[in-house]
């Protein structure tokens, strides 16, 4: 007969305590170091200010090339202005334009990586939810294992008994005992 | 202590500090996990928690952002400034040529272009203006979308483990109630069978 198991034959060994410990080791660093650099780069892309660069350099491209040699014949000319700032409003979108395209790369990307952070949460909640249900069914069904070793044992002691006493005089099934009727 | 004693003793000092530089990075630093599982349950509810902390905000803003007309607004407030803008660069020309021979008429002429054309960059600048907000717009839906996609499939995962554990374990409890019952009939059998003779 095998002997009675023992709970440190079933403890974690060396390799297995090793790999959660640097588990949790590396998610402590990452969220020290870098889930800052997520909400920061979070932060910039909210508030900095990404289109007055191009913009600035949109005005300053425009009014170089326009303005750099006025001569008497722009001067005189009816529509160099009008055509000066139709340029130069055209490239200042252009800078908005890239300003804002560049903003709005970082804001999604910086969604993109909350929300896969906020997915692998999920997913190892789900994971630990099913991890615990695994056990919680196997402990509930080495009860029900233990429980039925029982009813089987009892039964067996309840059928002994009753053989026993009947094949005795007295007591409760045997020749003139209580449930005999004599 | 000699001149040699003494530098022994600061290269000892160096070697200690650079060991405690290391020690920072020994592995002997590495923390216990007494419960991997309470562990794990814990940190993926706390990173969670740090989703909805830091990024739910920015997420709502951002999808918020799929009718931004900054573009288009700041380009109605750009040509009228350009225009102003331009009409002194010319007025500062005329000037530095000593009104560059213009007649008034002609100045009128100036100003009146100068007019139009600043009423027509600023339709024109509007209108180019929304097309491109309509594109850095309709590109932002389409990565929110995506966005969202994978959320909705990550929730839909999650709702589908949970409905399967809960199975799992309705069908467990079920089959030890009947197990329960037919252990019951059976001792209840033995039993009559035992008394009876059977």
């Amino acid at each position: 007969m095998s002997s009675k198991p023992k709970a440190s034959e079933y403890a974690a060994s060396e390799s297995e305590k090793a790999t959660a410990s640097i588990a949790l080791a590396d998610k402590q660093y990452f969220k020290d170091k870098y889930l800052p650099k997520l909400t920061e780069l979070r932060d910039r892309s909210s508030t900095e200010n990404y289109q007055g660069v191009a913009r600035g350099r949109a005005q300053a491209d425009t009014m170089q090339a326009l303005t750099n040699r006025p001569s008497l014949a722009a001067t005189r000319s009816v529509d160099a202005s009008a055509d000066r700032a139709a340029a130069a409003g055209s490239q200042l979108l252009q800078g908005s334009l890239q300003g804002l395209a560049a903003q709005r790369g970082d804001q999604v990307n910086v969604l993109k990586q909350a929300r896969g952070m906020a997915a692998d949460a999920t997913s190892g909640l789900s994971r630990a939810a099913k991890i615990a249900t695994t056990k919680n069914l196997q402990f509930a069904q080495a009860k029900q294992n233990r429980r039925n070793a029982n009813f089987a044992m009892g039964s067996k002691l309840a059928g002994g008994f009753i053989d026993k006493d009947k094949n005795s005089p007295g007591g409760l099934f045997g020749e003139g005992g209580y449930f005999s009727g004599g | 202590m000699g001149k040699e004693g003494i530098l022994v003793v600061a290269s000892l000092d160096m070697y200690d500090n650079s060991r405690r530089k290391e020690d920072r990075f020994s592995i002997s630093n590495l923390p216990s996990v007494s419960n991997p599982q309470d562990t794990f349950a814990n940190i993926t509810r706390g990173d969670y928690e740090d989703y909805l902390k830091n990024f739910r905000s920015f997420e709502e803003q951002l999808i918020g952002m799929t009718n931004d007309t900054s573009l288009i607004d700041q380009a109605r407030e750009d040509a009228p400034e350009q225009a102003k803008l331009s009409a002194d660069i010319q007025r500062r020309n005329a000037e530095r040529y000593g009104g560059a021979g213009l007649s008034n008429a002609q100045k009128q002429e100036q100003q009146r272009a100068n007019q139009r054309g600043g009423a027509l960059n600023l339709a024109g600048n509007v209108n180019n203006a929304r097309v491109e907000q309509r594109s850095v717009n309709d590109a932002l839906l389409k990565e929110l979308i995506s966005v969202g996609q994978g959320v909705n499939q990550n929730a839909l995962s999650g709702l589908g483990d949970a409905s399967a554990m809960s199975a799992q374990r309705q069908a467990a409890y079920k089959n030890a109630k009947s197990q329960h019952h037919s252990n019951m009939v059976g001792l209840g059998g033995a039993v009559i069978g035992a008394i009876f003779g059977i």
